[in-house]
């Protein structure tokens, strides 16, 4: 388990498994379809899972199990379930026109994917496990803002909000493996349980007073 | 670069029998899927066949390029797969630039079979090329992109030693950068077959179609070369994806019969693989709107982007 050539093994399933969260948050980023977009990032929660349990296995943490198990029970059933009993019940299931088309933000992206690992870069070499999840786990973070920002629907800025969350978590997984106390870890995956409940009442309820999840529609609120 | 002749006839031989077959074979898992009961796979040979044996009508207004296109349709689609390893990791035929120039092929293809379509003078055709042509102008580069990754990676754009350069160390298959390319490349290929997403390779609704559009005024002869080339040449891709991304069970240079056999069950098995994965996308998706279709390949060109920096960014060292 901690010869060199496993742990080359695992570095490489690491490695491989955030390139796949990087796809699924591009893909996410050209989906307007709001119940595929919560299938993506349930798909990509799995990948956060996975890349816990490897870096758990190869470096005998047995927390990072619970943050593992934590991630499946939480991100990839319990808030993908909620958000699609959500979609059902204000039966809007497509984005609004976002403010940047497609191919725009998918360059965007592609830069700040670039923008991640240029200022990942000097520390490549405090990663334990993986050649550049760091890099990674910023892009996450980056695009989910930029995410956040280009849509105009509450319900995909919530999904946009956890995969910023995902991004926070990898990092946290893969760079300060152990470094990370459980009782701080359980704090922020509650935290953003209670936050997506709430958000969803306020998306709810956005619907209800302007027929629409169009946030931009919240400056017509004026007292 | 010494020509092997009995390999070029092997694959020439697979080329051209199993490019129907895997298109039949598709055609009848997506009608299983859809609850159809489908044709049996062998029909588009009994379908070649039959337009083989018809006779031709051809407009009045035609050049003598619409009697050409079919024969460089054709003949470009099987030149550019000797260049694509099948059973041996030395590709029968490799001409200067390797990649370059079986991409190069292709494209001279799709311009013939644009001009086939534009020709006659009927407005479908003219639309059909169009819109190939559009679509092919954001699926090449992403196509080149993704094959420039590996190409890096194994320093060579010789398809060949591409092949080859993986065959010691399987781990490194797990390389994000070849994953990145091979998604951008799965989407391309969907995109160069004219699967769901893009166009519909069974419909003649004047809307949507694409590549049938520019079929439209062939029949007979030219058609069953039009057909046979459309398939060979996915063929051609879906090889490329499976041996040059995933290289496992390819047979070495001086492999013995039992090597050969060995190979050619991991090559079916990995073409049964992606096929099926093709069938899937192409019946949980819908077809794209016409101005969505640059969205889907502008992520390909993403992908295949992020892929080539990620080789230098990441590796580079």
């Amino acid at each position: 388990m901690n010869s060199p050539a496993s742990a080359e093994i695992g570095s490489q399933i690491v490695t491989l498994m955030a390139a796949l969260m990087l796809v699924v948050q591009l893909l996410m980023i050209g989906q307007r379809m709001l119940l595929t977009s919560i299938q993506l990032f349930a798909a990509q929660s799995v990948l956060l899972a996975a890349i816990a349990a490897v870096v758990a296995f190869y470096h005998d943490a047995g927390h990072v199990y619970v943050v593992a198990a934590l991630t499946i029970a939480g991100k990839v059933l319990f808030l993908p379930w909620l958000l699609n009993r959500l979609v059902r019940r204000i039966q809007i299931h497509q984005e609004i026109e976002p403010l940047l088309n497609a191919p725009t933000s998918m360059i965007i992206c592609g830069g700040l994917t670039l923008l991640g690992c240029g200022v990942a870069r000097p520390f490549t070499s405090l990663e334990r496990l993986g050649n550049n999840t760091l890099a990674v786990a910023l892009t996450l973070v980056l695009t989910g803002f930029f995410l956040m920002i280009n849509r105009r629907t509450a319900l995909t800025q919530v999904l946009a909000l956890l995969t910023v969350e995902n991004g926070v978590m990898l990092a946290a997984v893969a760079l300060t493996t152990y470094g990370m106390p459980l009782v701080v870890e359980l704090g922020i995956f509650f935290d953003v349980l209670v936050a997506v409940m709430v958000l969803g009442i306020l998306v709810y309820r956005i619907r209800e007073n302007f027929a629409s999840m169009d946030t931009s529609k919240l400056n017509q609120l004026r007292g | 670069m010494n020509p092997n002749p009995p390999a070029i006839v092997l694959q020439t031989l697979l080329l051209l029998f199993l490019a129907p077959l895997v298109s039949g074979y598709m055609k009848n898992w997506k009608a299983k899927l859809q609850n159809r009961r489908g044709a049996p796979p062998w029909q588009v040979y009994l379908d070649l066949a039959k337009f083989l044996r018809k006779d031709m009508v051809l407009s009045e207004h035609a050049s003598w390029v619409f009697s050409f296109a079919p024969y460089v349709v054709f003949l470009t689609a099987l030149t550019a797969g000797l260049m694509v390893p099948m059973l041996i990791a030395q590709a029968p035929l490799s001409l200067f630039g390797g990649v370059l120039a079986m991409v190069g092929l292709l494209a001279l293809g799709r311009f013939f079979l644009a001009l086939g379509g534009l020709d006659p003078g009927s407005a479908f055709g003219g639309m059909g090329s169009s819109r190939e042509m559009t679509i092919s102008a954001i699926a090449e580069p992403a196509l080149m992109l993704a094959v420039f990754t590996v190409a890096i990676t194994a320093g060579t754009t010789d398809l060949s030693r591409i092949a080859q350069s993986t065959q010691d160390a399987a781990w490194k298959l797990l390389n994000p950068a070849r994953v990145l390319a091979f998604a951008a490349l799965f989407i391309v290929l969907l995109a160069e077959t004219g699967r769901i997403p893009v166009d519909n390779p069974a419909t003649h609704l004047e809307l949507t179609m694409i590549h049938e559009a520019m079929l439209l005024e062939y029949s007979g002869r030219y058609l069953a070369l039009m057909e046979w080339g459309a398939s060979i040449k996915q063929l051609v891709l879906m090889t490329l994806l499976v041996n040059v991304f995933i290289p496992v069970g390819l047979a070495g240079p001086h492999a013995p019969f039992l090597g050969l056999a060995m190979s050619l069950i991991a090559y079916l098995v990995k073409l049964t693989v992606l096929a099926a994965a093709m069938v899937v996308v192409e019946t949980t998706n819908a077809k794209l709107r016409l101005f969505r279709v640059p969205d889907l390949l502008s992520t390909a060109f993403v992908l295949a982007a992020l892929a080539l920096l990620s080789t230098f960014l990441f590796y580079g060292s």
